[in-house]
C-alpha cells in the first residue's frame, strides 16, 4: 500500500520534471497527459480501496484516506486529466498565436504537474496543520501558473491571489493553533494532544467549546478565502480570468473542492463538540451570501472567463449552503454538486479558451455567432452551460434539487425562496450571455477563419458532458453508496 | 507560558520582551522607508528568538530550542537578508506610499492592540495566568497590525512584510499558548514562509520588470 501511494504521488512529480529532462515540447505534453491518465486510474483504485477497506492509513497514520478524501482525490484526478488533455491543444495555439517562448512553456508544465501533486496530497494528510501548509503550496504553484504569460494583468492577478490567500490562510493557521489549544488546556481532564483529524474527531467532545467556536470562524474565513466564499472571494475572478484556460479549470473545479474538504473536516469536529447547530448556521449564512455575490457578478459581466469564475463562486456557495443545511439530502446534494461542478466547469473554461484563441478577446459583446464559426465548440458550449446551471437532465439539477428539498425539509422557507430566486437569476443571467455568444448576430469579420480547432480541443469538452448527462438519468448504486458513506462521515 | 509555572524573573523578562516586540511593530508603522521596515522585522524576530530560547531553557523543552534556533536562522537572518538584497539589487530608494498617514496609523495600531487584548482576555483568561494573557494578546495584535500594514501601504515589500509579521504573531502565540505544539508544525510553517517569500519576491521582480515599480497602487485594472 505504501509503495502504491508513493508511486501515485511520484508520477506527477516526474511529469513536472519532464520538460527539463528532454528538451522537447512534444515530450512534455505527452508526459503530462500520461501522468494525468495514470493519476486518474490510480485515484479510482484509491477510491475502490478506501471503500472496501473503509480507511487507508499508512506511515504511522501520517496519511489517512477515507472515502471523503478518496472522493476529493478522484475529482482532482478527473480535472487534472481533462486539463492536461486540453492543455496540449491550448498551448500549441498559444505558441502559434501569442509567441509563447519555450521557457514559459517549460515553466507551465513544471507548475501544472506540481499544482496537481499538491492538490492530490492535500486530502491524504492527517495532520490538519500540514494540510493547511499544503494548501498554501497549491497557492504558490498556481500563482506561477497564473503568470504563465507575463503581462501586467496576469501579474496583478497573481499578486492579488498570493497576498489575499496567504493572509487568509494565516488566519486558518491561527484557527488551527486554537484548535490545538482547545484540546490542551491545563487542568482539564482529557488532553487531546494532536492535530490529526482522526484524533480530533474521535475526541471532539473533550475540546473546549468557547475556543472551538472562535477557532471554527477563523477556519471558515481562512479556508473560505481559498474556496472563494464571499466576502473573501476577491482574488478568484482575477486569477481565474487571467490564467490560461486549462489552469482556470483546475483552479475552479478541483482546487476549490480541496479547500472545501478542510472546512468540512473542521465542520464535523466542531459539530461533534458544540453541536451541529453552530457550524451549520455559519455555513448557511456564508453560503447564501456567496451565492448572492456570485449571481451579482454573473448578471453584470463583460468577460467570458470572469463570467464562469463568478459561476464558480456561486457553485461554491451552493455547496457550502448544502453542507450547512445538513441532513441526508443537503450533504448528499452538496457532494453531488461537487462532482457536477468538477465536470461542468472544465467544459465552460475550455470553451472560453477556444473562443479566446479564435476571437483574441474575452469581451462578451465582441464574441457573436460562434455557432456559425465553430459549430462543434458552440454545440458543446451551449449544452455545457445548460448542464452547469442545472437544467434537467444534467446531474446538477439533481444536486440543486436535493439542496432545495433539504431546506424545505428543515422548514427554512425564507432561505428556500432566496435560494430559488438566486438560482433562477443565475440561470437567466448565464443563459442570456451564452446565447448571445453562441447565436448572436454574426458580424462576418473577415479576419476570423471559420472552423474548429483539432480534436484535442473538442474531446475534453465532450467527455465530461456525456458523463454529466448520463449521471443525470441514472446514478449508479456504487456512487450512491459512496456518497451516503461520506454523508455519514461528515454528519455522524 | 501556558501549563508551566516559572520563577518570577522569567515573567519579568517575558514581559519586557513582548513589550519590545510590540514596540518594534509600532516602529514599522511609524516609518516611510523600506529598509527601516526590514530592520525592524529582523529586530522583532530576534526578540522572538530570545523569548523562545528563554522559555525553552526554563521549561527544558528540546523542541523549543530547535524552533528557537530555526527562528534565528530563517526569520532573523535569511529572510531579512533576501529582502535587503532585493532592495540593493533594484536600488530602491522610493518612499512607501501610505493610504493612512503615520499618526493615524499609530492610533489604529493602538486600537487594534486593545481589541486584541479584549479578544484574548475573553477567550483564554479563565484558565491562564495574567502573563500569558498579556503575551498572547500582543501576539494577536501583531496579527492585526500585519493586516493593517497590508491594507495601508502600497508596496510589494510592505505586503510581504505584513504577511511575515502576521506569521511572527502566530508563531509567538503558538510558543506562548501551546508550547507542546508538535515540532513538525513549526517546521512546515517555516518552510512555508521561505517558499512564500521566494515566490512573492519573484512575482515582485516580474512586476518591477513589467511596470518599472514596486508600487502596487497601479494594480487596479482587474475589476468587475
Amino acid at each position: 500500500m505504501q509503495i502504491f501511494i508513493v508511486a501515485f504521488l511520484i508520477i506527477p512529480l516526474l511529469a513536472s520534471l519532464a520538460p527539463f529532462i528532454v528538451r522537447n515540447k512534444r515530450f512534455a505534453e505527452y508526459a503530462s497527459l500520461v501522468s494525468s491518465s495514470l493519476v486518474l486510474i490510480g485515484s479510482s483504485v484509491i477510491l475502490y480501496l478506501s471503500v472496501s477497506l473503509k480507511t487507508i492509513s499508512i506511515f504511522n497514520k501520517a496519511i489517512v484516506i477515507d472515502e471523503f478524501g478518496a472522493y476529493i482525490i478522484l475529482l482532482v484526478g478527473i480535472v487534472y486529466f481533462l486539463s492536461s488533455m486540453y492543455g496540449i491543444s491550448y498551448m500549441r495555439l498559444a505558441i502559434e498565436d501569442e509567441k509563447m517562448t519555450d521557457k514559459e512553456l517549460g515553466r507551465y508544465y513544471l507548475f501544472l504537474n506540481l499544482f496537481a501533486l499538491t492538490m492530490l496530497v492535500a486530502p491524504m494528510i492527517n495532520n490538519m496543520a500540514i494540510y493547511l501548509i499544503d494548501i498554501e503550496l497549491t497557492t504558490i504553484t498556481s500563482a506561477f501558473l497564473v503568470v504563465t504569460e507575463i503581462t501586467e494583468k496576469s501579474i496583478e492577478a497573481a499578486w492579488k491571489y498570493i497576498v489575499v490567500v496567504s493572509v487568509g490562510l494565516s488566519l486558518a493557521l491561527l484557527g488551527t493553533i486554537l484548535f490545538y489549544l482547545s484540546g490542551n488546556i491545563p487542568g482539564s481532564a482529557h488532553i487531546v494532544s494532536s492535530l490529526d483529524w482522526t484524533v480530533l474527531s474521535s475526541h471532539a467532545a473533550y475540546l473546549n467549546k468557547d475556543i472551538v467556536r472562535f477557532a471554527f470562524v477563523l477556519i471558515v474565513i481562512g479556508f473560505g478565502t481559498k474556496v472563494g466564499l464571499s466576502p473573501m472571494h476577491t482574488w478568484l475572478p482575477d486569477a481565474h480570468s487571467e490564467a490560461p484556460s486549462p489552469v482556470s479549470s483546475m483552479l475552479s473545479a478541483s482546487l476549490l473542492n480541496t479547500a472545501m474538504y478542510g472546512i468540512m473536516r473542521y465542520f464535523s469536529i466542531a459539530g461533534k463538540d458544540v453541536g451541529f447547530g453552530y457550524p451549520k448556521a455559519i455555513m448557511i449564512a456564508i453560503g447564501i451570501f456567496t451565492i448572492f455575490t456570485g449571481v451579482m457578478g454573473i448578471i453584470n459581466q463583460k468577460s467570458t472567463k470572469r463570467l464562469f469564475a463568478y459561476s464558480s463562486i456561486e457553485h461554491m456557495g451552493i455547496i457550502g449552503l448544502g453542507f450547512g443545511l445538513g441532513g441526508l439530502f443537503g450533504t448528499f446534494g452538496a457532494l453531488l454538486q461537487m462532482l457536477s461542478h468538477s465536470l461542468a466547469k472544465p467544459i465552460m473554461f475550455f470553451g472560453s479558451g477556444n473562443l479566446l484563441h479564435k476571437y483574441k478577446t474575452k469581451d462578451i459583446r465582441k464574441i457573436k455567432g460562434v455557432f456559425y464559426v465553430m459549430p462543434k465548440t458552440a454545440f458543446l458550449f451551449s449544452i455545457g452551460v445548460l448542464a452547469l446551471i442545472g437544467a434537467p437532465p444534467s446531474v446538477t439539477f439533481i444536486s440543486e434539487f436535493l439542496i432545495i428539498l433539504q431546506s424545505l425539509k428543515n422548514g427554512y422557507y425564507i432561505i428556500t425562496i432566496i435560494l430559488v430566486g438566486l438560482l433562477v437569476a443565475a440561470f437567466v443571467g448565464l443563459l442570456a450571455k451564452v446565447v448571445s455568444i453562441v447565436f448572436g448576430k454574426d458580424d462576418d469579420d473577415p479576419n476570423i477563419q471559420k472552423g474548429d480547432f483539432g480534436p484535442l480541443s473538442i474531446l475534453p469538452m465532450a467527455l465530461p458532458l456525456v458523463v454529466l448527462i448520463i449521471l443525470g438519468f441514472y446514478i449508479p448504486a456504487n456512487l450512491h453508496h459512496l456518497l451516503i458513506g461520506i454523508t455519514h462521515i461528515i454528519i455522524k | 507560558m501556558l501549563g508551566y509555572t516559572m520563577p518570577i524573573y522569567i515573567y519579568v523578562i517575558e514581559s519586557l520582551l513582548v513589550a519590545l516586540i510590540l514596540l518594534s511593530s509600532f516602529a514599522m508603522l511609524s516609518s516611510r522607508w523600506v529598509s527601516f521596515y526590514i530592520h525592524s522585522y529582523a529586530f522583532q524576530s530576534f526578540l522572538i528568538f530570545i523569548l523562545t530560547l528563554v522559555l525553552g531553557i526554563e521549561s527544558q523543552n528540546i523542541n523549543l530550542y530547535l524552533v528557537a534556533f530555526l527562528t534565528l536562522f530563517i526569520r532573523t537572518i535569511i529572510v531579512p537578508y533576501m529582502l535587503l538584497r532585493m532592495i540593493k539589487k533594484f536600488n530602491i530608494k522610493e518612499e512607501v506610499k501610505l493610504s493612512v498617514k503615520i499618526p493615524l496609523s499609530i492610533i489604529s495600531g493602538l486600537l487594534l492592540t486593545v481589541f486584541a487584548y479584549f479578544l484574548i482576555y475573553r477567550l483564554i483568561s479563565p484558565f491562564s495566568p495574567k502573563i500569558v494573557v498579556n503575551a498572547s494578546s500582543i501576539a494577536l495584535s501583531l496579527v492585526f497590525i500585519g493586516f493593517f500594514m497590508i491594507i495601508s501601504r502600497f508596496t510589494t515589500i510592505t505586503h510581504i512584510l505584513g504577511i511575515l509579521i502576521i506569521e511572527n504573531g502566530i508563531f509567538l502565540l503558538s510558543v506562548v499558548v501551546v508550547p507542546t505544539l508538535p515540532i513538525i508544525v513549526e517546521l512546515v510553517v517555516l518552510f512555508d514562509i521561505l517558499v512564500t517569500l521566494v515566490a512573492m519576491l519573484i512575482l515582485s521582480m516580474f512586476m518591477k520588470m513589467q511596470t518599472g515599480s514596486f508600487s502596487t497602487a497601479m494594480l487596479k485594472r482587474l475589476v468587475g
